[in-house]
């Protein structure tokens, strides 16, 4: 155990009784400020802690420097534990408990695998307080981090032991909260090696989801094709040429649309060829007389240009009105078009009670969207945060 | 965000097979009450909201 003098820097062996030097310190600075001060003590995963150690390390990765600081906190029944910082990044580590296996892309630990991240020498750069290890600045180590966020797992080898130790990502206001600290904690920049994505769900989670409710869907598709009454309630041929002063309205017969309030399916043709026609729809109830007004337009068009053929509109026309309660109605038809087209002619079937096949498509992209968000939320983040390591993607 | 996703899609779900047992439709009709039963032997007599609708004469 070493401890460090907090006026001169000295570092001292704290076994000896004679408190001998390891190390005078080469230059007190006031860069290396703990945020922490030495001596606050909190409450921490329920023990009461003393932060009685500060120390800062520098790496090198990529030719470009960079350093974080590490508080040593002890509980005498509970041992030692550390926070690091790193640009307003906070992780609480302990020692670990069981000999992580390694593998080819990481590392296995209690049962969870922590892929590799980066592997770096770093070097010790200033040091304040009490340490469970003869600590001197310049120390040397080779530290490899491996990430499951919020987890990490760190081994720091040199060329006697290799320790390693397990941090987890916690948020600075929860450390300034338990240990009453004054002011607000740095605020985090960037993206750190184990911070949970802000997604807080895997894209694989979101997936298997999406297809849980795709197949939900399905059934429901299923069920509805077996069930649905489909009953053609209607049908009947007409032809329609516009007269001037005539009226064109009439009505059909009265038809029973029965079962449970559903909807109600009005399907046309009519044979027109560079023309078109108008109808003019109310379904009405004959007892209460409620109706449900609607027009369609049929059109067809085609011809020849220096493109070749053309084609435009369609013969055939389909609407699925909403939510009819059942009773006896009859539809009142008015047909509009050209007296220049000459007799046009149609056909009308209802059929009662059809699946809305709409509104699965509908179903299916309001699920579809917040997955594919979150995906790409994730996807963005994780390629932020590999960026950093030592297999960017 | 998992959950909140588990529960909007249960939410979906739901009012998908409430909205095909009810027989929802994006369709829009315009609703009108008490039609006189005079209209049977009269068409005429009813317009439409529709009928000043403007056709669409193209065509390429």
């Amino acid at each position: 155990m070493s401890v460090v003098c907090g006026n001169c820097h000295a570092i001292l062996d704290a076994s000896n009784e004679n408190l001998a030097i390891f190390q005078r310190f080469k230059g007190k600075t006031d860069k290396a400020k703990p945020l922490i001060p030495l001596g606050s003590r909190g409450k921490w995963r329920g023990a009461v802690y003393d932060v009685i150690g500060f120390q800062r390390r520098t790496g090198n990765a990529d030719g470009e420097s960079f350093s974080w600081n590490e508080y040593v906190l002890f509980n005498a029944a509970k041992g030692f534990r550390y926070f690091t910082e790193y640009n307003g990044h906070w992780n609480d580590a302990t020692p670990a408990t069981a000999l992580p296996e390694e593998q080819a892309f990481g590392t296995k630990y209690l049962g969870k695998t922590y892929k590799h991240f980066q592997t770096v020498t770093v070097a010790t750069a200033f040091v304040l307080g009490e340490f469970p290890w003869q600590v001197r600045v310049g120390e040397q180590v080779r530290v490899a981090d491996y990430i499951a966020p919020p987890y990490v797992l760190s081994s720091e080898k040199n060329a006697n032991e290799v320790t390693w130790t397990l941090g987890e990502y916690v948020h600075g206001k929860d450390i300034w909260k338990a240990f009453s600290l004054s002011g607000e904690p740095p605020k985090p920049t960037g993206i750190f090696e184990n911070q949970p994505s802000p997604a807080r769900v895997s894209m694989g989670e979101v997936w298997t989801a999406f297809a849980l409710f795709f197949c939900l869907i399905l059934a429901i598709l299923t069920v509805n094709e077996s069930f649905a009454q489909k009953l053609q309630v209607f049908f009947d041929s007409y032809r329609f040429q516009q007269t001037a002063g005539t009226e064109a309205s009439f009505v059909t017969p009265i038809f029973e649309l029965k079962g449970r309030t559903s909807s109600v399916e009005f399907k046309t043709y009519a044979s027109v060829e560079n023309q078109w026609l108008y109808l003019n729809y109310a379904l009405i109830n004959a007892d209460n007389g409620q109706a449900y007004d609607f027009g369609r337009e049929i059109s067809y068009y085609s011809g020849s240009d220096s493109d070749g053929p053309w084609t435009e509109g369609s013969h055939f026309d389909s609407v699925l009105l909403p939510s009819i309660p059942s009773g006896r109605y009859y539809v009142r038809v008015e047909p509009e078009s050209e007296a220049r087209f000459g007799p046009i002619a149609y056909q009308l079937t209802i059929t009662r009670d059809v699946p809305n096949y709409d509104l699965y498509m509908a179903a299916i992209g309001a699920l579809f969207a917040p997955a594919i968000l979150i995906s790409w939320r994730t996807f963005n983040f994780e390629q932020l945060r590999w960026a950093e390591s030592d297999h960017p993607r | 965000m998992k959950k909140f996703y588990l529960a909007y899609g249960l939410l979906v779900v739901s009012m998908l097979a409430f909205g095909e047992y009810r027989g929802w439709s994006f369709e829009r009709v315009n609703e009108v009450k008490n039609v006189p039963k005079s209209v049977r032997d009269n068409p005429g007599s009813y317009r439409s909201v529709y009928a000043v609708y403007h056709h669409y004469t193209g065509g390429k």
